[in-house]
């Protein structure tokens, strides 16, 4: 983790519930930095919330609802978080079910933020 | 007042962690320099979070801000916080007012009312009661017409739901636009792409099957879920809309569609088999 963003990424990580949380280059799905729980593949994160965020975005704006700020995806076992809009940069977390997600859009927005 | 906001801001810049910008923030909230004063609660909530009062000068910036949003995120942290906070209370029936969720403001100020919230909350509720008897009953101009899906769902301006097949195709619902277009077909084109990557995600993550993704975008607020028969529900509404009232109003319409798609599938089940009895 680089010093440049790992006061924010750790910020996201001490969240309770949260799994992981990484910086991602939007345009081409890799980590530009990441705090990780032991066991988590950075990479294949990186590159499949970076899709998911892209698309997502490019479907909002072809549906002329405007850029995506801010984008959560619930499933059984894991939630996933992201917020961007700023640039290429994305900032994701993975997190339990049962995290608070108010607070990691709190903590996401902020963070996003900082980081321009 | 000057002069306090001078001390207050003196003593808040010698020492980050001080509770005054509680005063300071109020002070400068009712000299309405309002983005001055959301900074400095901001500020103050991030070393506080967990201070109900630092919660409560949030949403009340946040209202007379008219970001009612944010207002009723900060009203639900403080009572997370402090179940009993009148204030708290009082706030998120107004913010529930404002949407026209007249049953959810009724219930958080009678609970006011019930905790001796005093004439004001008294005389709130009345109105309360009065707008929500006011409100014509949602019609249905023809409740056999797909498009009328969801309508008696969607209380509020804005608020908009469709049903989509696995090929992007519209079910049921409508997406009206502002100009009162539909656009349900170009919508539920677009958006249903975004199903399959949710899928592809979900399988790679090894996080099971997914439940909804939602997403803000500038105008609006969106959430889709998976239905019955491989379908895809959207509910949008606008950007002002909390997502935790964009959730709710996303089950309830999941389960309209769910109801509704079994009752397709017995119809078809039912027509299939007259076809048959008239074919032998």
């Amino acid at each position: 983790m680089s010093a440049q963003f790992g006061t924010l990424l750790e910020g996201l990580t001490r969240q309770r519930g949260v799994r992981a949380s990484l910086i991602v280059s939007e345009n081409d799905g890799l980590v530009v930095d990441s705090n990780l729980r032991f066991g988590q593949d950075g990479d294949r994160v990186a590159a499949l919330a970076a899709s998911l965020y892209r698309k997502a975005r490019r479907s909002a704006e072809a549906a002329r609802l405007g850029s995506v700020s801010f984008l959560q995806l619930d499933a059984e076992r894991g939630r996933i978080c992201a917020v961007g809009g700023r640039g290429d940069l994305v900032i994701v977390v993975v997190a339990d079910p049962s995290a608070n997600v108010g607070l990691i859009r709190v903590e996401l927005l902020r963070a996003l933020e900082s980081l321009v | 007042m000057a002069d306090d906001i001078r001390r207050w801001s003196d003593e808040l810049a010698s020492d980050p962690s001080s509770l005054v910008f509680l005063q300071l923030g109020e002070a400068l909230r009712r000299q309405n320099q309002l983005d001055v004063a959301l900074k400095i609660a901001l500020r103050g909530l991030e070393r506080h979070p967990k201070n109900v009062e630092a919660h409560d000068l949030v949403a009340r910036i946040a209202v007379d801000r008219r970001d009612f949003a944010r207002a009723f995120d900060g009203w639900e942290a403080v009572l997370r916080l402090d179940p009993d906070h009148l204030g708290a209370m009082k706030g998120l029936g107004y913010v529930c007012f404002q949407y026209g969720r007249f049953a959810d403001a009724e219930r958080y100020l009678g609970e006011a009312a019930a905790r001796g919230g005093g004439s004001d909350v008294t005389s709130a509720l009345e109105t309360v009661r009065r707008s929500g008897n006011t409100v014509a009953p949602a019609t249905e101009p023809n409740a056999g017409d797909p498009q009328w899906l969801f309508a008696d769902l969607l209380v509020d301006d804005g608020q908009t739901a469709l049903l989509l097949d696995d090929n992007g195709y519209v079910l049921g619902g409508l997406y009206v636009d502002d100009e009162g277009n539909d656009l349900g077909v170009e919508i539920g084109a677009q958006l249903s792409g975004i199903s399959d990557e949710v899928v592809r995600s979900a399988r790679h993550l090894d996080v099971g099957t997914w439940r909804s993704i939602t997403f803000e975008t500038q105008v609006a607020v969106v959430a889709m879920a998976p239905a019955p028969g491989n379908a895809l529900l959207v509910v949008a509404a606008s950007r002002t809309t909390p997502l935790g009232l964009l959730r709710r109003l996303l089950d309830r319409c999941a389960e309209r569609s769910a109801q509704w798609l079994a009752g397709q599938a017995v119809r078809g089940g039912e027509a299939g088999a007259g076809d048959e009895g008239g074919s032998a």
